[in-house]
């Protein structure tokens, strides 16, 4: 059982290919670094014995956070309240503290449905879908009863009808649900090279008191001016820069690890996991997430 | 309808069109075609990996070029009502027999049989809950109790030999078939072919609290078999072998 003061180091997304090897290489020096691991309810939830059995076996030996991907708090359907409830019973059978989602929808409501698309579309920043995307975070919160995480999303198309930067937008929506943020360090930076802005000058604009925990990952580069989050390469330079940046200005927190695709073997990316353990200890400030961080405020 | 949205929303609605429907829905006014490319790609690739994930022979027997287009059917037409990526499949497969008859005729016959074959492995594989219920005798006698089946198993009837289809094997007929698929104790995924009398006597116990006795009793009778008990002795020879197996896993008390 895990409590939110216990996500802190360093974490790494778990994907099935790396379950063998994490459990093979357990307790054992290399994997020191590792201090919680993240999962996708939508990839867990009765997801069958074989796996409620791996999931055990995790719970035991690590905090485990949980990062949805199919809410669709911008979405146009009704939020799945259904599917809330699932994760709620989920969260509280496997005692896991903490749930984050994307600032970004997934559903189009189609045919009167639910119309899943699976995968992350950006909300058009306007004053409207502040409020709309804030009061489905608001009714995901009163449902969990905890505070969630929202996590700034990357994306490839600005909409022509926004009325405001994405860090105005994020921040107008965190202070109106009063959520906290799942800051993805890699996202900052794919957005200022698609969409032309400084990406320091963006971390400087969040708010860092909402941190639960961020994002680490690679991406790949399309053109110059277009990267794709493909958490399918290696941790480029210019994104090692931005967190350090992020750990200075705010105080260390929780960071995690996502490699989705071309998944190198564990003890290739315990290179990155270690990296991020250096910077964490090279930054001065201990940031502790506290346990009222996640209560409804 | 959409003229009542909010602004942000009549774009969101334009904004999946243009994704579920990239080759008739128009482009965004303001919007960088290349940029837009990346979602329309992204969002369907990912939806095509899933399903074709999951129907490997199903997509080999039909082609690249039909699997392709069905696919784009599903991302346009269907409206998936589940978060879980596991369930896409089975969505896949809601909307196959639902699908439009223009489209269901360049489909052979078979192709839905077999569709739903290949999703059964998937399903099986996370049966929400192996573990044995209660009140459980493993070694009950199968003959005087009530036989209790592995609750991970799927007694499957097929109007063709779906488990032998393969490129190079259509089926040019149909044939019925029965096949039992179910996780055995090691969760390992097993598949059985069935003959009909053996497919007719696990659905008697399927259905009814019989005990194994009686259930073959009764079917020495629809089979007007003139020595009844040799029917008997031989099924119980068969529930014997089908709990080597796991396919059951005792009795009731």
């Amino acid at each position: 059982m895990a409590i939110i003061s216990q996500i802190q180091g360093v974490g790494l997304g778990l994907k099935r290919e790396l379950i063998p090897q994490i459990q093979s290489l357990y307790g054992q020096k290399q994997l020191a670094n590792i201090n919680f691991v993240e999962i996708a309810p939508e990839n867990w939830i009765s997801a069958g014995s074989k796996a409620a059995k791996q999931l055990d076996w995790f719970v035991e030996r690590y905090p485990v956070v949980c990062h949805g991907l199919c809410l669709s708090l911008g979405g146009l359907s009704p939020l799945n309240v259904d599917f809330l409830m699932q994760v709620k019973t989920f969260l509280h059978q496997y005692q896991i503290p903490v749930y984050t989602e994307h600032l970004s929808y997934c559903t189009d409501g189609f045919k009167g449905k639910q119309g899943y698309l699976y995968d992350l579309l950006p909300i058009p920043f306007t004053e409207e879908a502040i409020h709309y995307v804030a009061q489905r975070i608001r009714q995901t919160q009163d449902i969990l009863g905890q505070r969630i995480g929202v996590e700034n999303a990357s994306f490839y198309v600005a909409a022509p009808i926004s009325e405001m930067s994405e860090i105005d937008f994020i921040n107008a929506v965190i202070t109106e649900a009063d959520c906290l943020l799942h800051l993805d360090i890699n996202n900052i930076y794919v957005n200022s090279i698609n969409f032309g802005f400084d990406p320091h000058a963006f971390l400087r604009g969040i708010p860092g008191d909402r941190i639960i925990y961020s994002h680490m990952a690679g991406h790949y580069q399309q053109t110059p001016k277009l990267l794709v989050d493909t958490h399918g390469e290696n941790i480029i330079d210019p994104v090692w820069a931005l967190l350090e940046d992020a750990y200075q200005l705010f105080g260390t927190f929780p960071t995690l690890l996502e490699r989705d695709n071309n998944i190198p073997p564990l003890i290739e990316l315990m290179h990155e996991i270690n990296k991020i353990a250096d910077y964490q200890h090279k930054s001065g400030g201990r940031f502790i997430a506290t346990d009222q961080l996640a209560a409804m405020g | 309808m959409t003229a009542e949205l909010p602004g942000f929303q009549r774009y969101q609605l334009a904004f999946t069109a243009r994704l579920r429907d990239p080759l008739k829905q128009p482009p965004l006014a303001g919007v960088p075609r290349e940029r837009m490319a990346v979602y329309e790609e992204i969002v369907f690739n990912n939806l095509f990996e899933s399903v074709s994930a999951c129907f490997p022979v199903a997509r080999k027997v039909i082609g690249k070029r039909k699997w392709l287009k069905l696919n784009q059917a599903f991302m346009r037409d269907y409206s998936a009502n589940s978060p879980l990526f596991r369930k896409i499949p089975e969505q896949f497969l809601q909307f196959l027999n639902n699908a439009d008859p223009q489209l269901q005729a360049m489909l052979p016959p078979y192709f839905n049989s077999l569709c739903h074959y290949e999703w059964i492995e998937l399903f099986v594989a996370s049966s929400p809950d192996t573990a044995k219920p209660d009140n459980i005798e493993p070694y009950g006698d199968l003959g005087n109790s009530k036989p209790v089946f592995n609750p991970t198993m799927q007694l499957l009837n097929y109007d063709y030999a779906v488990h032998k289809i393969s490129p190079r094997h259509k089926p040019k007929q149909a044939q019925s078939t029965q096949l039992l698929v179910f996780l055995n104790a090691a969760d390992q995924i097993k598949f059985i072919e069935l003959n009909a009398v053996t497919y007719r006597l696990i659905s008697l116990l399927q259905n009814t609290s019989q005990t194994g006795r009686q259930a073959l009793t009764l079917l020495a009778k629809e089979l007007q078999h003139p020595q009844p008990e040799s029917i008997i002795e031989f099924g119980l020879s068969i529930l014997e072998d089908l709990r080597r197996q796991d396919v059951i896993i005792g009795t009731h008390h």
